[in-house]
């Protein structure tokens, strides 16, 4: 098989991931609680940066790769701070 | 030739990975929305994040190392997914279970379908701080 034909499998393998991402999306929208919506967004966003190196590969544009990189380190940062926040009701001085 | 056949064999593994990931990451939001209540929907959670962006970007890093028309940059590609792909399987752990600590201390997330809750008992007897 040539490298068209994998590419072709991973274009219609991304249906699958938008999926994902409504579904994501859904929860963090109606979530009970705060952390529901923290834990869904982490998620999605953890898996945004799999999907951003696919799209990397994709579309041949290999500048992408730093995107995914800078978004897992953010959402670290999201949970970090909501954890804080909800144990002693303030973020830190 | 030889050199075909490696990039052919890193191209199909790394096409069979991002296939994985997919399926796992439709198991995982499944679970995240239909699970009861938050405790049981960090499980669901961690089968996304885990089987769900780090399986993938291994994947694509064995792709791209693989995908010749790329030209010299699929190494920036590849060297850039195996980065994001260990701090995911870093992070991700330790933002979920500070989450999970917090929620429990806060009282914020309810634990309903309840059968024995052992933290508590040991938070009341004081064994734990």
């Amino acid at each position: 098989m040539s490298a068209e034909a994998y590419l072709s499998v991973i274009f219609w393998v991304l249906p699958i991931y938008l999926t994902a991402f409504t579904l994501y999306s859904v929860r963090a929208v109606r979530g009970p609680t705060i952390p529901d919506s923290v834990l869904a967004i982490d998620s999605m966003s953890y898996d945004l940066a799999a999907f951003i190196t696919i799209l990397s590969i994709l579309f041949r544009s290999p500048i992408l790769i730093a995107v995914a990189i800078v978004l897992s380190l953010w959402v670290f940062a999201l949970d970090i701070y909501v954890a804080k926040y909800l144990e002693s009701r303030e973020i830190g001085e | 030739m030889v050199e075909e056949l490696i990039n052919e064999i890193l191209m199909l593994v790394g096409t069979l990975m991002i296939v994985l990931g997919a399926v796992a990451d439709l198991i995982g939001s499944i679970g995240l929305l239909r699970f009861p209540n938050f405790f049981v929907r960090l499980h669901a959670a961690t089968v996304g994040t885990i089987w769900g962006a780090f399986v993938p970007l291994i994947g694509a890093a064995l792709f791209a190392a693989g995908y010749v028309e790329l030209g010299t940059y699929r190494w920036f590609v590849a060297g850039g997914a195996v980065v994001t792909a260990l701090l995911i399987l870093l992070l991700g752990p330790v933002g979920s279970h500070a989450l999970a600590r917090a929620s429990y201390r806060s009282r914020v997330a309810v634990p309903y379908p309840l059968v024995h809750d052992a933290l508590k008992e040991k938070l009341e007897r004081g064994e734990k701080k």
